[in-house]
């Protein structure tokens, strides 16, 4: 008891302390404050000096760590929120530079642009090829990754040497992987000639000139670039699942692919959602393989939403309808990412 | 040498026509006359045009720290530097280079002309570019400058200049004859055994084709893959195709607008000539659809392809020890049509890069004295000379050149020089990036099945409409009235629209 109250009072000794600091702390900045604020009033200054009052003002009032996380705060909603505002400007305007007006003077359309849009079949197919891309894609990425991952959950000789040889290729720039890829799926490329090989006849399928084939290329490209990625978290995932409940299964005489189906996976869930919107949003904003392979050709075949705003915006500068554009796609991606965050939270 | 033996000349009649000048205003002094003669004193003579625009950039830069920087495709920098180069040595005036990807640099452009970063005082656009640019107000209106430096008869020798400007109004000088030609091997359309198993097919001679029928024949003819051997390599990707179908739509005798800027590309000559680019594809090698530029080239010129369509460019590649096909190659101008009874021909010339001022330079009366001197007849010709830059022919002096001539061979250059002297203008409308992107995927979703010619060419049209309104119809009117008096005689009398 005695020692509890020596306690509680040693606790309001050091309170009592740290007011005292705290207010010894204010007395100098206020006395500095006037200091920098009596050598700028002077008699030729007293606009300063009057911004120098309201500074003092504002910096009396100001807790010490606002003031102290203000600029940083300040310069983050410079960045976001000043572009998201023009943006949203944009989106209601026909802004071009080719105008010759600047944006700010655009004349306003209101909602036109997003009418315009829905009904521009270019853009609704583009947003339908990148969702099927999205979804194929990150579907094949995940089950490949989760198939690897649960090979190397084991230790065996190169193990580790394989991993590393497993993730170079996101280690490679995309532009040169969607170069590789041209080149190997070109119709006179290994790919035709390998065929030609095993089938015994030539072989000169025109890959990225066939309107019903040009996007596997682009499809096989992202899978073998981003699948490394998927697997690194995967086998993180795998490697910090609790051992006892996947042990405690075995011993009760439960299958490995019942194991694996009703304890690992329910287990791996967060870092499989996780993995899906980290990998479905970058996708969506998939550009690099079809610039470099086929510029959204034949057709439209391949053209994905970064490269019809890409068309739109530095092609042919239609500001303000990309602007709608990009708000459009923002809604499209929280949407997805909200959908499969759900699950996510109740984990 | 020569250039050593013109000054004296120049000087002398520098001098007595600054004397007579000078006499007149001291007997007259009217205002007005002095002001007219002080322009005219600094007009530059045609003859020696290069030396007098250094020599009056010097002036202008004296005392003055002043370097030029020049934004220009990449690529472009052989052509450019030795031009540059001599200019530094003129002038003292420095040369900076700014070089972007080709198919970017009207795009680097336009973003200049949002941030206005004064990033470069020259540039080297695609002419099809050039109503956008001067919209965008980037581009310095040249009209001024000319009036008082551009010697008469500067422009005389030029084979192609609707690019230089824009409704009407001076924007840049032209420096590079994108023409298209077509080019064939000359082994295949010479031997006898196939002349005779194509005129016994065919009833006429085998020989360098005049209209895209006679053409689209020759490709079927000549299409035997199991052999190696292929119809052609012309350009189905999407950069490309659109052009094609705009010869084979002029060749049917039609412009591509119609009264009040309607679009009649749909109409059953398109469809026609549509349709029978479709049917062509099938006589095309398999790359035909993936393969771009340089792709083209390659595969060209390691032989087995009937014809292919290209540039200076494409004959400078095909002319060197790079392509297999150097010295076998046979060239035609673009084939044409029959309208009415009678062959109409229809050369194209549909890229191009332009000298521009930039709107934000500080120096542009330095910077248009440059374009003036690059562009100038003994300039240009150094500029062209070189092998692997895009540059070619577009002055009646280049095809004398014992240089140019070989470079790209004495046959070439003929159909090369005809072909410019009466090509027929790019779409130089505002928006054109947009209206030949409607095009493009159009056409090339005909060709891949995904479209009928009709339905792509409808919907290809609509498009068209929009982007005419868009871009202010009357406006657009304006430009495309201007573009049409400027398609060669021969076929501005015969085109309906």
């Amino acid at each position: 008891m005695a020692g509890a109250a020596a306690r509680a009072t040693h606790s309001a000794g050091n309170h009592i302390t740290e007011r005292q600091d705290l207010m010894r702390e204010r007395q100098l900045r206020e006395a500095a404050i006037q200091e920098v604020g009596d050598e700028a009033v002077g008699p030729s200054c007293q606009r300063s000096g009057r911004y120098g009052a309201i500074a003092r003002t504002i910096a009396r009032r100001m807790p010490f760590e606002v003031a102290l996380a203000l600029p940083a705060q300040l310069t983050v909603l410079a960045v976001v929120l000043v572009p998201t505002l023009v943006v949203l400007w944009l989106s209601v305007t026909s802004w071009q530079p080719t105008q010759g007006i600047p944006w700010y003077k655009a004349e306003v359309v209101w909602l036109s642009n997003f009418v315009d849009l829905v009904q521009d079949a270019d853009f609704v197919s583009a947003v339908l090829r990148t969702v099927f891309i999205v979804v194929l894609s990150a579907a094949v990425e995940l089950f490949l990754a989760i198939g690897l991952a649960l090979l190397f959950m084991e230790d065996w000789a190169w193990r580790r040497l394989a991993v590393s040889a497993i993730i170079i290729p996101m280690m490679i720039v995309p532009v040169d992987a969607a170069n590789a890829f041209y080149m190997l799926f070109n119709d006179q490329g290994p790919l035709n000639y390998i065929l030609s090989l095993l089938i015994g006849r030539t072989v000169q399928i025109d890959w990225l000139g066939d309107v019903h084939l040009a996007l596997v290329p682009i499809i096989l490209c992202e899978i073998w670039q981003w699948t490394p990625l998927m697997f690194l978290l995967m086998l993180t995932g795998l490697m910090n699942l609790p051992e006892n409940q996947i042990r405690a299964a075995a011993v009760l005489g439960a299958s490995p692919r019942r194991v694996f189906m009703r304890v690992i996976l329910p287990l791996l869930m967060p870092v499989i959602l996780l993995s899906l919107i980290v990998r479905s949003i970058e996708i969506f904003k998939l550009f690099d393989p079809v610039y470099i392979m086929t510029q959204g050709g034949p057709g439209n075949a391949t053209e994905t939403i970064s490269m019809y705003m890409y068309h739109g915006a530095f092609m042919f500068f239609r500001m303000g309808y990309m602007a709608a554009a990009a708000l459009m796609v923002l809604v499209v991606v929280i949407t997805i990412s909200a959908m499969l965050a759900r699950p996510l939270m109740r984990h | 040498m020569g250039r050593e033996k013109r000054l004296p000349d120049r000087s002398r009649r520098k001098f007595l026509k600054q004397t007579a000048l000078a006499a007149a205003g001291c007997a007259f002094a009217p205002p007005l006359l002095l002001t007219a003669s002080a322009v005219h004193a600094a007009q530059l003579e045609l003859q020696g045009v290069d030396i007098q625009a250094a020599a009056q950039a010097k002036k202008l830069a004296a005392n003055k720290d002043v370097t030029l920087t020049i934004m220009e495709p990449s690529g472009s920098l052989g052509n450019i530097k030795p031009v540059a180069e001599r200019w530094s040595a003129a002038t003292g005036i420095k040369i900076k280079y700014v070089e972007v990807p080709l198919e970017e640099i009207d795009q680097k452009m336009m973003l200049e002309a949002i941030s206005k970063a004064g990033s470069f005082d020259l540039a080297l656009p695609a002419s099809f570019g050039l109503p956008d640019l001067v919209t965008s107000g980037i581009v310095h209106n040249l009209d001024e400058l000319s009036g008082k430096y551009q010697p008469p008869g500067y422009t005389s020798d030029m084979l192609y200049t609707v690019g230089n400007y824009y409704k009407g109004r001076l924007y840049g000088y032209g420096t590079d004859g994108d023409t298209y030609v077509m080019f064939y091997l000359k082994d295949w359309l010479d031997n006898p055994d196939e002349k005779k198993r194509f005129a016994d097919k065919h009833g006429y001679e085998l020989q360098v084709p005049k209209t895209w029928e006679q053409l689209d024949q020759m490709m079927a003819f000549f299409h035997r893959p199991d052999r190696g051997m292929y119809g052609g390599a012309l350009f189905r990707t999407r950069f490309f195709i659109a052009w094609e179908w705009w010869v084979r739509f002029h060749a049917k005798g039609y412009y591509p607008f119609g009264p009040g800027m309607k679009p009649q590309i749909n109409n059953d000559a398109g469809v026609q000539a549509l349709a029978e680019l479709v049917a062509a594809s099938k006589y095309l090698y398999p790359g035909a659809r993936s393969n771009g530029l340089f792709e083209n080239f390659q595969a060209f010129g390691q032989g087995g392809k009937f014809c292919n369509i290209g540039w200076g460019g494409t004959q400078k590649y095909l002319n060197s020890d790079k392509s297999s096909v150097k010295g076998e190659l046979a060239f035609g101008p673009m084939p044409g049509g029959v309208v009415e009874g009678q062959f109409l021909s229809t050369p194209y010339f549909n890229w191009g890069w332009n000298y521009v001022v930039s709107s934000l330079s500080p120096n542009k009366e330095i910077a248009y004295l440059f374009t003036l001197y690059a562009v100038s007849p003994v300039e240009s010709t150094i500029a062209i000379r070189d092998q692997n830059g895009y540059f070619d022919p577009f002055r009646k002096v280049h095809y004398k050149d014992p240089w140019i001539i070989r470079t790209y061979g004495e046959p070439f250059l003929a159909v090369h020089e005809a072909s410019m002297a009466n090509s027929m203008p790019d779409l130089y409308l505002r928006g054109h990036g947009e209206y030949f992107d409607a095009l493009r995927e159009n056409v090339q979703a005909a060709d891949v099945g995904q479209k009928t010619p009709k339905q792509a060419l409808n919907d290809a049209a609509k498009r068209w409409d929009k982007i005419t309104d868009r871009m202010n119809r009357g406006s657009q009117q304006v430009q495309w009235d201007f573009l049409k008096s400027h398609y060669p005689p021969a076929l501005r009398n015969r085109l309906k629209g």
